[in-house]
């Protein structure tokens, strides 16, 4: 493919974000938590100063796309990391212009605007970084000093920030709520683990209980979490009424018991399908030479087959978690706690930033765990980044 | 298998799609007649005075379910192919790489997270449900639409062409028919992830089938769970296995 001339891209990005830094409500201000928040367009929030800057620094980003050539790429890619650590110090910039001392309960909310702007910006990162090659982890740790000036934002000049407020309010709560998720998550996917591998090894054994086993799970998979949760309460709630060790190591109708049994239920299918594949495609050439070189059917399996099988098997535990973790949120309905419940309590009390808070942790959740279980069957791969 | 005189196409037929057919004739069953089951859900919800969820009537709740979902797929599925075929001609393959990464990328974005984050923007309703499911049914089909476009052999695209096919008409009749398989199972997983999602939005303030549910849990009331379960579980299985018997038969074909 001829090389393009210009990149489109970067000028159609930054046009939008431009559009929603000069036309839409930056943040927006409340009085206090329960009336709806006044929105404010950047030239009244941050003044002629702020915003013509931001205005530059993403131009330069579009007019840096005209012949591009790699040095171009590499400046335009430090103006949009500088950007995206600028963004909290916008707000911070917001929040000291509104301060009044007269409305102490003052909140300063995120308005369509900067979501806009962050948005936009990230997207140019990850296209500046396609464009500039580069591993992985560099893209990672160019997201370091982002969310360094965040954190530091966050922690000194954000104060009226309502999302802030909102996690200060209950921050013992959300620290438990982030555990009780990871916990939930984490035996969800370790249970699967164990399960799914004992049922991808009786089915290899046993080709009857192929087709039945992947019917059942496909069929599992079908059903929407909300339904599958609301038909587990009734039978767990009779075993809890009825058998008397169940109900005294916590199980009830409601809460952790069908939580997990949903999350595993849901987890099992990708988890075997991924394992059953990466046992079954292994060379049977190199199982051969394997035996021929006098190794045993259980040195064979545990030095060959397990090791070249694991970076596929990895992947069934990332695709498990990543949807485990979205999963428990929906669980938080049937009394499960965990993250969800800041979601589900803030749509119930129309708190929006309280929605934001759950909604928030959880994507990054899913993200972190999407990125580190994917590097690590990536790096596990025979002839893979070491 | 045909002694009845029937005529062997159609007795096949049924035969083929009996499993789609058993779910939507237990799906109907139960819509219209859930108030004969009254004596069951008595059985199983022992408490409550009201055993049968009446707010609204189960043929509407299932009307405004199918409505939602279906503009929402509907729209995701002409957006998102088009997208795909945008990106993927010579004019616009330079937003090939970003959108590619946005659509696996958006994959790992939970469905509540999505619908959560809609609500602050949108408010509370209908509408905002249609646009998140829209934004979120799109990564699938987007990411099927273009690997199935960029897994046709190459040299079938030159034959095509050196046939004297137009670019329009290598799309239309090679591209395209070649793609669908892939593209199809695209829309499945979309359609099956907005039906549970769907749902989701009796939380915030749709009316759907997710509404008993959630009524029963904030009630206590077993009974409304149950039935809107039942409904919610029938309406995934009839459209999943519809799905599954055309790519069947494409696959036959």
């Amino acid at each position: 493919m001829e090389a393009p001339r210009h990149n489109r891209v970067l000028p159609a990005l930054i046009l939008a974000a431009l559009v929603a830094w000069l036309g839409a409500d930056l943040v927006s201000v409340a009085a206090n938590r329960i009336v709806p928040g006044e929105g404010i367009a950047t030239l009244d929030a941050i003044g002629w100063g702020g915003m013509l800057a931001g205005t530059l620094a993403m131009l330069s980003v579009a007019v840096l796309g005209f012949r591009p050539n790699p040095r171009k790429y590499r400046i335009a890619m430090a103006v949009t990391v500088a950007t995206l650590m600028a963004l909290p110090a916008v707000l911070a910039l917001a929040a000291a212009r509104q301060a009044d001392s007269d409305m102490p309960q003052a909140r300063l909310g995120i308005g369509p605007g900067f979501w806009v702007v962050l948005f936009v910006m990230l997207l140019a990162m990850i296209e500046l970084r396609t464009r500039l090659g580069g591993s992985r982890l560099n893209g990672w740790a160019l997201m370091f000093p982002v969310l360094l000036s965040w954190w530091l934002c966050l922690s000194w000049w954000l104060e009226p920030l309502a999302l802030l407020q909102e996690f200060r309010g209950r921050s013992d709560q959300f620290v438990a709520a982030v555990l009780y998720h990871l916990a939930l998550v984490g035996a969800a996917v370790g249970t699967s683990l164990l399960l799914g591998v004992a049922l991808a090894l009786a089915m290899r054994r046993f080709p009857a209980l192929q087709r039945a086993g992947f019917g059942v799970l496909n069929f599992l998979q079908t059903i929407p979490s909300l339904a599958l949760f609301g038909l587990l309460l009734a039978p767990l709630a009779w075993l809890a009424a009825n058998v008397e060790w169940l109900s005294a190591i916590g199980v009830r109708g409601i809460g952790w018991a069908p939580a997990l049994i949903a999350l595993v239920g849901y987890s099992l299918l990708p988890m075997v399908r991924n394992t059953f594949v990466a046992l079954s495609e292994v060379d049977p050439g190199v199982i051969d030479s394997a035996r021929g070189m006098g190794m045993s059917r259980g040195q064979v399996f545990l030095q060959v087959r397990l090791p070249l099988a694991l970076p596929v098997m990895l992947e069934g535990v990332r695709i498990t978690t990543v949807q485990a973790i979205g999963l428990a949120a929906v669980a938080a309905l049937i009394g499960a706690g965990g993250l969800g419940g800041f979601i589900f309590q803030g749509l119930g009390q129309a708190a929006m930033d309280l929605v934001l808070l759950g909604a928030l942790p959880i994507l990054g959740m899913a993200l972190v765990a999407d990125a580190l279980l994917g590097a690590l069957s990536e790096r596990l791969r025979p002839g893979g980044a070491k | 298998m045909n002694e009845r005189g029937v005529p062997r196409r159609a007795n096949r037929a049924v035969h083929r799609w009996r499993l789609p057919l058993t779910w939507l004739a237990l799906l109907l069953v139960l819509t219209v007649g859930m108030a004969e089951l009254e004596g069951v859900f008595r059985w199983i919800e022992t408490d409550s005075r009201q055993v049968i969820y009446d707010r609204a009537d189960f043929v509407t709740l299932l009307g405004r379910h199918l409505l939602v979902v279906m503009v929402a797929s509907l729209l995701a599925t002409l957006v998102g192919v088009s997208a795909a075929i945008a990106v993927t001609r010579r004019a616009g393959r330079d937003f090939l790489p970003l959108v590619a990464q946005i659509a696996s990328m958006g994959q790992t974005f939970p469905p509540v997270a999505v619908l959560a984050l809609a609500v602050p923007v949108l408010g509370f309703g209908t509408l905002p449900i249609i646009v998140a499911l829209l934004l979120y049914g799109l990564l699938p089909i987007v990411r099927n639409t273009l690997a199935g476009l960029q897994g046709i052999d190459s040299s079938i695209l030159e034959a095509a062409r050196g046939m004297g096919m137009s670019r329009g008409q290598v799309l239309r009749q090679v591209e395209l028919p070649l793609a669908a398989p892939v593209i199809v199972a695209g829309i499945r997983t979309s359609v099956t992830v907005n039906i549970a999602t769907a749902a989701l939005g009796a939380t915030v303030g749709a009316s759907n089938l997710g509404d008993p549910i959630i009524s029963g849990i904030v009630n206590g009331n077993t009974a409304y769970i149950l039935q809107g379960a039942l409904m919610i579980g029938l309406l995934a299985l009839t459209v999943d296995s519809t799905f599954e018997r055309l790519a069947l038969r494409r696959a036959r074909r």
